[in-house]
């Protein structure tokens, strides 16, 4: 029992989200749900190397469109099928994390200098796919609909969202038990002081890699996920800067570094987004100004994000120490 | 208790049951009435980057809502009127899914707008998941009515009835002034419109005997064109084309006209800035003479006139988006008018087999082929005395071109 205790918070939510399909039945409600939680798992991949490693990317686009992107080809030019296309996306993700951290932990990059490699590699990756004959240039890619499981297409949306809801859960007993492992002390440490882990014999270089490929597998899924339920992408929709923030602001108003953190600040975030938008009348952006507003009081009060609300004593000491230390964003 | 059962008395029980049996009987009468309002959803981005383009959709859609309402509703079922239910599609197209969902919720008839191309395809393929009819008041991506969709009809013209029709025009227009322009620079934004439109001019232009001396892409939103700018300067060409929505347009032309840029012409295609009124309004001289191959109004019919008219007197700005959204509206409820129901099947059978002339464009009556208005075909227009005024073709033309302007 003492094994599985750190996993009851991740059992308890997901059976919570495992239940939502069951009762769910306002297509409205599923559709929110459903694009709510591809953005909560492209915030898990995020939060991974963010939230535990504390390496900052904006340009966790990079991934997202990459796993789309490959998915889409490889059912559209290669003509093969969907299920081994989401396997495919999301070892390109992880292929594209191994390279771009490679490149930039090699160097030596941290703090702000990751963040920004990482931002340039999104962009570089937008302007190519959208010239490219490949990625179909500017029109984007177009995914034939044709409903039916074996395309991971499905007549009705609460099947997608069980879909989702199955990795999402996967996902999170993933992180909870990297959480507990070594390679998430590792991670940890590394964070809190790079250069004391580096002396007490962690492999910084090989934590980091390891942590960006895996960051970039689960990033890129929620987008393999987004073009199976869009079955329309092009550069701008999953290689923008919009997707990059969205996974950042769910983490943090989360909680940074926890395992429920992305989820719940998806859920939170896009519920807001949504009453607000029921609550704000018919003036255009009205909600987004309000919804704005909450968000800066929120990430104000708020430091140990959502998930930090329900723990017995504050956010924990290190974690706000992580902020204004020299080289870190 | 026993007081209580004493106070009901027989013949309560048997007025209460009487009650009880015609409000039971209520649902079947209300269902035997017709309908008294049909809902139509009008989807357009009213905040974002699209979000004037938006605004001037939902004008468009309101105005034809209020004529057909004034004109005795929906007659086939017993003068039910429309009723908007608006969605905001954020200007993206998971913004647009969730508009059509709600819509469908809420019981719509069927949906009219998208403006861009992403928002269209995605938001209609979201509503063929209910067969629910779906207009596309703009988008011009061609891929729009190639997913052999029952429910997706495109009342204007697509991207490629566009750059044809541009180019025919230009030809035309530069034979017709003794081949005073040879050698053209392109300037377009790098989505998928400008990159398109930049490509396929690239190819075509040629072979009528231009040289195309360059080819500039710029990215949306762009915040400056000096470099932009500085360029055409220095390869002095005859003809410039923008392929840019409205900002970067006005940005480039601002520019242009400031570093003294001053070709024989500037011929766009299906561009933001050079068939807005707000573009004429607020820098005329730079304005004067563009020429813009898009989608207008037919000048020739008064309702058009009228609507025109109508708009700019509550201090709103005419551009193209207002009578295709005014069309696509009143295309919808005639197919429902036909239709006789707001069954799903029935409104996409009627839409289908649509002969509707009731509209504002130079179309013709609609003629739809695989969801594509066959008929459906852009105008070539010019800034004139501070207005714009078709001038090709030149069957309802107002206005002979002015060409070259310069040079």
């Amino acid at each position: 029992m003492s094994a599985l205790r750190p996993y009851l918070p991740v059992i308890g939510l997901g059976v919570l989200l495992a239940l939502a399909p069951l009762f769910v039945t306002s297509n409205v409600a599923l559709n929110f749900l459903v694009f709510t939680l591809i953005i909560a798992l492209a915030a898990q991949g995020w939060n991974l190397l963010g939230g535990f490693g504390g390496q900052f990317s904006f340009g966790h686009a990079a991934f997202f469109g990459v796993g789309a992107y490959v998915s889409a080809i490889w059912q559209m030019s290669l003509g093969l099928d969907a299920w081994t296309g989401f396997v495919a996306g999301t070892l390109a993700g992880a292929v594209t994390g191994l390279t771009i951290g490679f490149l930039a932990f090699r160097a030596g990059l941290r703090g702000s200098y990751f963040a920004l490699v990482t931002l340039a590699f999104a962009e570089v990756f937008r302007v190519l796919s959208n010239s490219s004959e490949a990625t179909g240039g500017a029109a984007g890619l177009l995914l034939p609909l044709r409903i039916g499981a074996q395309n991971l297409q499905f007549a009705d949306r609460s099947t997608f969202l069980a879909f989702v809801v199955a990795l999402t859960i996967l996902v999170l007993l993933l992180v909870q038990w990297i959480r507990g492992s070594r390679f998430g002390a590792q991670l940890v440490a590394l964070r809190e002081n790079e250069e004391a882990a580096r002396a007490l014999g962690v492999d910084v270089f090989a934590v980091k890699l390891k942590a960006i490929g895996l960051s970039g597998a689960i990033t890129a899924a929620a987008g393999v996920l987004y073009l199976q339920y869009f079955l329309f992408i092009d550069s701008n929709i999953v290689f923008g800067t919009w997707i990059s923030v969205e996974v950042l602001l769910a983490a943090i108003v989360g909680g940074l570094g926890t395992v429920l953190g992305p989820v719940v600040g998806a859920l939170a975030l896009h519920g807001l987004g949504e009453l607000v938008k029921h609550l704000a009348g018919d003036l255009p952006g009205i909600d987004l100004a309000v919804y704005g507003a909450v968000l800066v009081v929120a990430v104000a009060f708020l430091p140990g994000g959502l998930v930090g609300l329900f723990r017995r004593k504050p956010a924990p000491r290190q974690v706000r120490k992580t902020a204004p230390e020299g080289g870190r964003v | 208790m026993t007081k209580l059962h004493d106070q009901i008395s027989r013949r309560t029980v048997l007025g209460g049951g009487a009650a009880l049996a015609a409000t039971l009987a209520m649902p079947g009468v209300l269902r035997a009435q017709e309908p008294k309002s049909v809902k139509i959803g009008i989807l357009q981005p009213v905040t974002g980057n699209l979000a004037q383009d938006g605004e001037l959709g939902r004008t468009g859609a309101e105005y034809a809502i209020k004529a057909v309402n004034d004109a005795g509703g929906i007659p086939s079922l017993g003068g039910a009127t429309l009723e908007m239910v608006f969605g905001d599609a954020r200007s993206t197209p998971e913004g647009g899914t969730a508009e059509v969902e709600r819509m469908q919720s809420e019981g719509v008839a069927g949906i009219v707008g998208g403006f861009a191309s992403p928002i269209c395809l995605a938001s209609s393929q979201a509503a063929a998941r209910y067969d629910l009819p779906y207009v596309v008041d703009v988008g011009v991506s061609d891929k729009i009515v190639q997913r052999d969709l029952s429910n997706t009809f495109r009342f204007g013209p697509g991207f490629g009835t566009c750059s044809k029709t541009a180019i025919e025009n230009l030809v035309k227009l530069n034979e017709a002034a003794g081949k005073p322009a040879r050698t053209v620079v392109l300037v377009h934004e790098d989505g998928l419109f400008g990159s398109g439109l930049a490509k396929l001019m690239a190819t075509e232009l040629p072979k009528y005997g231009f040289e195309i001396f360059e080819t500039i892409a710029h990215p949306t939103p762009a915040r400056d064109m000096s470099n932009v700018a500085l360029r055409i300067r220095s390869l002095k060409p005859d003809l410039i084309i923008p392929s840019s929505y409205y900002g970067e347009t006005v940005l480039l032309m601002r520019t242009l006209y400031q570093q003294r840029v001053r070709p024989m012409g500037y011929y766009s295609v299906l561009n933001g800035a050079a068939s807005n009124m707000r573009f004429v309004k607020e820098f005329p001289e730079i304005a004067n003479l563009d020429m813009d191959c898009n989608h207008w109004h037919d000048p020739r019919k008064e309702e058009a006139i009228q609507l025109k008219k109508a708009v700019e007197d509550a201090g709103g700005l005419w551009a193209y988006n207002i009578p295709l959204n005014y069309s696509c509206v009143k295309l919808l409820a005639d197919a429902i008018d036909r239709a006789g129901s707001v069954e799903p099947k029935a409104i996409n059978e009627a839409l289908a087999a649509s002969t509707f002339e009731g509209h504002v464009m130079p179309y013709g009556p609609t003629k739809f082929d695989k969801g594509q208005n066959t008929g459906a075909a852009p105008v070539s227009l010019q800034v004139q005395d501070e207005t714009i005024k078709v001038i090709y073709p030149e069957e309802f033309a107002d206005a002979k071109p002015v060409f070259p302007i310069s040079g």
